[in-house]
């Protein structure tokens, strides 16, 4: 997520809260390709997906190195695990 | 009221494939190979048609990675499924850019073929993008 967010910061989030188109978040990933669990990530949801209105297009603010629904395909409202509200401490 | 603030670690990004793809970069080689086909065509050089050869091939192996590299890493099984046409756009692409195609002979109909084939492939890509 550089440059938006780098190694060692502190973000405050809050669980539960719906996703919003722009805001970051903590999401949940599936496994990749060779069925390795993905860690838990910070991503920007940036669209609602146009057919199912609960799933959620992510990107990476780091498109060259990132992962995202490009990748994985949209994700659930319920693998939007936490809305970041603000970085609480540069790492 | 401690408890209600939890430290979790979470990642940034945590694949290696960089997750920059594009057609564009198997067209590029694609019109290479039209493009030395043409060239060779007009000129007799025996050590010209010779590099002429090398390189040609070399390009078409190139086409071949970077389709392969959009099917096998960027093209995802719901891909596949809403795309059904998919498999057999690739897997015609690459035998084209193979030795029956542009890698083989000096045929400037087979490297547009090649290109129709990276278009269509494209076209998809494109749609995938935008979904």
């Amino acid at each position: 997520m550089a440059p938006t967010y780098r190694d060692g910061d502190l973000l405050l989030v809050i669980r539960g809260l719906s996703p919003r188109v722009g805001r970051a978040a903590v999401v949940r990933l599936p496994p990749d390709a060779a069925g390795r669990p993905r860690p838990l990530s910070v991503k920007r949801v940036t669209r609602r997906s146009a057919d199912e209105p609960r799933r959620w297009w992510v990107d990476s603010d780091n498109a060259a190195e990132g992962v995202s629904s490009a990748h994985v395909g949209t994700l659930t409202s319920d693998d939007v695990v936490a809305v970041v509200v603000a970085r609480v401490r540069r790492g | 009221m401690l408890s209600l603030f939890r430290i979790t670690d979470v990642s940034a990004h945590c694949d290696l494939p960089c997750g920059v793809y594009d057609p564009a970069q198997a067209r590029i080689e694609a019109e290479s190979i039209k493009a030395i086909i043409a060239k060779v065509a007009d000129n007799p050089d025996p050590d010209f048609r010779m590099r002429a050869t090398i390189i040609k091939e070399q390009r078409s192996e190139l086409v071949k990675h970077h389709l392969w590299v959009l099917w096998t890493d960027y093209f995802k099984a719901p891909h596949f499924e809403k795309y059904p046409q998919l498999h057999t756009l690739f897997n015609e692409a690459t035998k084209l850019a193979g030795a029956a195609g542009t890698k083989g002979e000096f045929d400037a109909g087979r490297a547009d073929e090649l290109l129709g084939k990276i278009d269509e492939i494209a076209r998809v890509f494109a749609e995938t993008k935008a979904a």
